[in-house]
């Protein structure tokens, strides 16, 4: 039985007034990789991760997410948005703001799925800490485990390592291997190149068109460099 | 619509108070400083003299009918007369001929010259009758009375405008932050539905709004001991529909403000219309057809209507024209939700 993609976008466009952000964007996420986005800022990478959470409406083109409308899939619990400034309420505690987006998703009985989480981002000892507290990587641990209460199928991961330090970067990616192994389907966007390595695939977006996508030993090959950044800047030069 | 999503944003917002307890203290301590301000402004009745200075020769009699009123008579000569009102030192001055008497008012306040001019002419016309006036008219109070202060005819009006503005305020500028913050994007990618979010707001400021119209309620009767009528139930009844109201117009005037300062600056276009058009300063029945055409769209109108009927006029929630205020309150209050509702719009680029 041949299943959905967990994300297939067909020739989506999207502007924002003058700006194109998204100009014929094509793609598809295979259930279970780490997809990375690639690309430089401006290139539409937050569009269509944000396309994908239901927060924007595409003109044109066809965005399927397990085969469901972004909104359908949002409103089954199937995705997890991570928005790449870590958004919570500073002025609750952890748990409290935990306990809150757990309920959105409506679960019930989430203190066992809330200690789950806050292990997993190694935070379990600020549980009843005020967000205002924290320091930014912490946050951006909190933002994580926030996303993971309700265990989605796809998780959409705007830029999640920006200002988190090297070893927690490494924990990070630990984990979203963890997750991959578990059958979660994992979008994130980067600028990094050695974030960009770990993935199972990667596309490379610019200026809201989708350049090359393929492993990253696919890409250096068919770019003819010795490095995914050489891959990236010959396959970026060649006129879209 | 699943209310246990409604309610986790309620909760969410309650929480926030919680921790914020300086807006909390501010939105039960600001009515309660601006009222006693206002208590002691309005709350006795008018004290202060009025100096009129009498040009030349004074009849007796005038003494005598001034007797009792806030009016103190001078006399004078008529150059020195003239000079003390220019200068400041008395408010009128007034000149017997055989035609009778002119009056030379300093004129500048036009509710002094208004209350002064009147108290004038009843003196005068007691003079003319040769019989105090008061013993042959006797007034008779439909509603207030004899010991009835401006404040008890300002409160009901101003119960409603401190609830309606602070809670304003506040609804729009946390909602705001919601937007600012990068919560509402996330709160947006969850199940959580538009009409979910925006009754999640209303109930958690609603609890706050109410317990503060309570608490405005209870400071101006028991507090400032202001004379009512009407049902308390009722008046509380009146405030509550009216503050839901001002819940979803925060919410939707946020969609407008970039940030907390711009929110703040809404409010002499939103709020400052409504008040002055509302019966605050004057009645409604007086504005002009224009302004009073405009009055009717602002739901502190209505608000200020039933307010003042029921507790200077003692009518009940059953009065029709009570029933009719509370309705389209009602009205206002789901239109603007609906407004809120439209205001979130999912794709904010």
């Amino acid at each position: 039985m041949d299943l959905p993609h967990a994300v297939e976008a067909r020739d989506v466009r999207k502007h924002f007034g003058s700006v194109t952000a998204l100009d014929g964007l094509t793609l598809e996420v295979n259930a279970g990789e780490i997809y990375g986005l690639l690309g430089p800022n401006g290139s539409g990478k937050t569009t269509l991760i944000r396309a994908l959470a239901g927060l924007v409406h595409p003109e044109a083109g066809e965005l399927r997410v397990f085969g469901a409308p972004p909104r359908a899939a949002v409103a089954a619990g199937a995705i997890g948005y991570m928005t790449q400034a870590p958004a919570l309420y500073t002025d609750l505690s952890v748990d409290e703001n935990l306990r809150f987006f757990a309920a959105l998703q409506g679960l019930t009985d989430v203190g066992p799925r809330i200690e789950e989480a806050l292990r997993r981002v190694d935070l379990l000892d600020r549980r009843r800490s005020t967000v205002s507290t924290l320091s930014g990587g912490m946050r951006t641990r909190i933002s994580l485990a926030a996303t993971l209460l309700h265990q989605p199928r796809l998780l959409l991961l705007d830029e999640p390592t920006v200002g988190v330090d090297p070893a927690l970067r490494r924990e990070f990616w630990d984990h979203f291997r963890a997750l991959a192994s578990s059958g979660v389907t994992l979008l994130v966007s980067s600028h990094v190149m050695d974030e960009a390595a770990r993935c199972d695939r990667l596309g490379l977006i610019r200026a809201g068109r989708v350049l090359a996508q393929g492993s990253a030993r696919e890409l250096i090959a068919r770019a003819g460099s010795t490095d995914l950044e050489g891959a990236f800047l010959t396959l970026s030069a060649v006129p879209a | 619509m699943n209310p246990r999503r409604a309610g986790a944003v309620a909760r969410r917002i309650v929480l926030g108070f919680r921790h914020d307890r300086r807006s909390l203290a501010l939105l039960f301590v600001a009515p309660i400083v601006v009222l006693t301000l206002v208590g002691a402004l309005w709350g006795s009745p008018a004290t202060g003299t009025v100096r009129v200075i009498a040009a030349g020769d004074v009849d007796p009699q005038l003494y005598e009918a001034l007797r009792g009123t806030n009016i103190q008579l001078q006399a004078m000569d008529a150059p020195a007369a003239i000079e003390e009102v220019r200068a400041g030192r008395a408010d009128a001055m007034i000149e017997f001929t055989d035609q009778g008497a002119t009056v030379t008012v300093e004129g500048s306040d036009p509710t002094r010259t208004s209350s002064f001019v009147s108290q004038m002419d009843a003196a005068l016309t007691q003079i003319i009758i040769g019989s105090p006036l008061r013993s042959a008219v006797t007034v008779k109070y439909l509603y207030g009375g004899p010991s009835y202060t401006l404040l008890d005819y300002l409160a009901p009006v101003l119960i409603a405008v401190f609830a309606y503005f602070f809670i304003f305020l506040l609804s729009a500028v946390s909602f705001l932050r919601e937007r600012t913050s990068g919560t509402l994007e996330r709160l947006l990618a969850t199940p959580l539905t538009r009409v979910e979010l925006v009754l999640g707001y209303l109930g958690g400021f609603a609890l706050f709004a109410l317990l503060q119209a309570l608490v405005i309620l209870a400071f101006t009767l028991f507090v400032l001991k202001v004379q009512y009528r009407g049902n308390l139930a009722t008046i509380f009844l009146v405030e509550a529909v009216l503050v839901v109201g001002a819940v979803s117009l925060g919410l939707a005037i946020s969609a407008f403000a970039r940030n907390e300062l711009q929110a703040v600056q809404f409010v002499p276009l939103v709020l400052v219309p409504q008040i002055f058009l509302s019966g605050l300063l004057v009645p409604v029945d007086q504005l002009n057809d224009v302004l009073r055409a405009l009055s009717t769209i602002f739901p502190l109108t209505y608000a200020n209507e039933a307010l003042r009927s029921v507790m200077v006029k003692g009518y009940a929630l059953t009065d029709p024209l009570i029933l009719r205020d509370i309705g389209v309150l009602a009205l206002f209050a789901v239109v603007l939700a609906a407004a809120a509702v439209a205001s979130i719009r999912r794709e904010v680029a």
